[in-house]
């Protein structure tokens, strides 16, 4: 065998584990879902929210729960990533990486920003005012925004078979949005809040990975995801729960009385599925690219809404599901394209 | 503190009509398993790159 014929193989194999992270991704967010949504329901959560909802209103209670909800869930994604890390021996690469702020963990915590306090809390409102299904379905147009952005920023290549995808992806998300807002229009009670969390998640989520792109250039995915973790830690815990208590909201009293049983062994699944799926995102992306490894990794949807079915067996409205066909259809699109066009993810 | 009885209620009725028998252990069962795969693929790819 040639050298010629060996580098493409190598490739063909870093293609191949490429679209493995990102469908594992797609699974692990999918379940994501479960916990995520039943964690609501559970104390100190529950009444954390009927509390302020009595002194400020619904949509504040909302918005402050989710904002602790956010918080835990940073905090047992790190403690997941931890053992992740554990597992591969990368500590000491950690170690590394955290000192080299300027060039390297700077782009992981700019990531926290717009992934945490934008794009989880947004996931997190819309599942509180809309519901689970909607969130997940919602999120679906983020690798659009991922995608251009990596393309203007710093050339990545988008071929015409992945802008049909992302045209495909666009097209499900008016769907997804227009055919809700329709219904509650219809009805009058639109909640607005929602639709906003889940255009959040969309926005945060895609310009994350962009950020997470230009980072992976030069550090290791999981070290650079659990940086990424660490700093939105530090803006959940050191910046908005203590801003909060501070304006009044009764953030620590919940925040010690959510040491349950249950709500912890919910908390904990929530940061299995949530830490092992974003280090799963991250690893797809310098293997494929940000944009086919947004768009494969939206896969989540199709199985955030089929655990949805088959553990708590809610079936989502014909407009959530048709938009969700065409997002698939978008992710298909890209998965499909011949990987020889992979070989330099950049442009020249 | 514990769980009050509306919680739990509530709770449960997540798992209430399931498809799946057991749902409110097996969705653990579940992510279990698809995490400890994908930990095992990872410790496969760093070995190979």
């Amino acid at each position: 065998m040639d050298l010629q014929a060996l580098k493409k193989l190598e490739h063909q194999r870093r293609v191949r584990y490429g679209y493995m992270w990102a469908l594992f991704c797609a699974i692990l967010w999918g379940l994501w879902y479960l916990p995520g949504t039943v964690v609501w329901v559970l104390n100190p959560f529950d009444e954390m929210y009927a509390e302020i909802a009595a002194g400020s209103g619904d949509s504040i209670a909302l918005l402050v729960t989710a904002v602790l909800i956010t918080a835990f869930n940073a905090l047992t994604v790190i403690i997941a990533l931890m053992v992740w890390n554990g597992v591969l021996g990368k500590f000491g690469e950690m170690k590394r990486t955290l000192v080299e702020f300027k060039p390297c963990s700077k782009w992981f915590f700019l990531a926290s920003i717009f992934g945490g306090p934008m794009a989880i809390l947004g996931s997190f409102i819309a599942m509180g005012f809309v519901g689970a299904a909607f969130a997940a379905v919602a999120a679906l147009m983020y690798p659009v925004v991922g995608s251009i952005l990596a393309s203007q920023w710093y050339g990545e290549k988008i071929s015409k078979r992945a802008a049909t995808g992302i045209f495909l992806i666009i097209v499900g998300g008016f769907v997804i949005f227009g055919g809700g807002l329709l219904t509650e229009l219809g009805s009058g009670n639109v909640q607005w809040i929602g639709y906003i969390g889940g255009l959040m998640a969309a926005i945060g989520w895609g310009i994350e990975g962009a950020i997470a792109g230009k980072g992976l250039d030069i550090a290791e995915p999981d070290v650079g995801l659990t940086l990424r973790f660490l700093g939105e830690n530090i803006i959940w815990w050191v910046i908005a729960v203590p801003l909060l208590a501070i304006a009044g909201f009764p953030m620590i009293k919940y925040a010690l009385m959510a040491f349950e049983p249950l709500t912890i062994m919910v908390l904990v699944f929530a940061g299995i599925t949530f830490g092992f799926c974003y280090v799963t995102w991250y690893k797809s992306f310098p293997l494929i690219g940000v944009g086919r490894g947004q768009g494969i990794g939206n896969l989540y949807g199709l199985f955030a809404v089929l655990f949805v079915i088959l553990f708590f067996g809610d079936v989502p409205s014909w407009t959530l599901l048709l938009g969700g066909a065409f997002c698939l259809a978008g992710s298909f699109t890209m998965f499909s394209e011949d990987t020889s066009s992979l070989e330099s993810l950049r442009g020249d | 503190m514990v769980q009050s009885a509306a919680a739990m209620e509530l709770y449960n009725g997540y798992w209430a009509n399931s498809y799946l028998p057991s749902a409110e252990i097996l969705w653990m069962v579940v992510i279990l398993i698809v995490a400890l795969v994908a930990l095992w693929q990872a410790r496969i790819f760093v070995s190979k790159f």
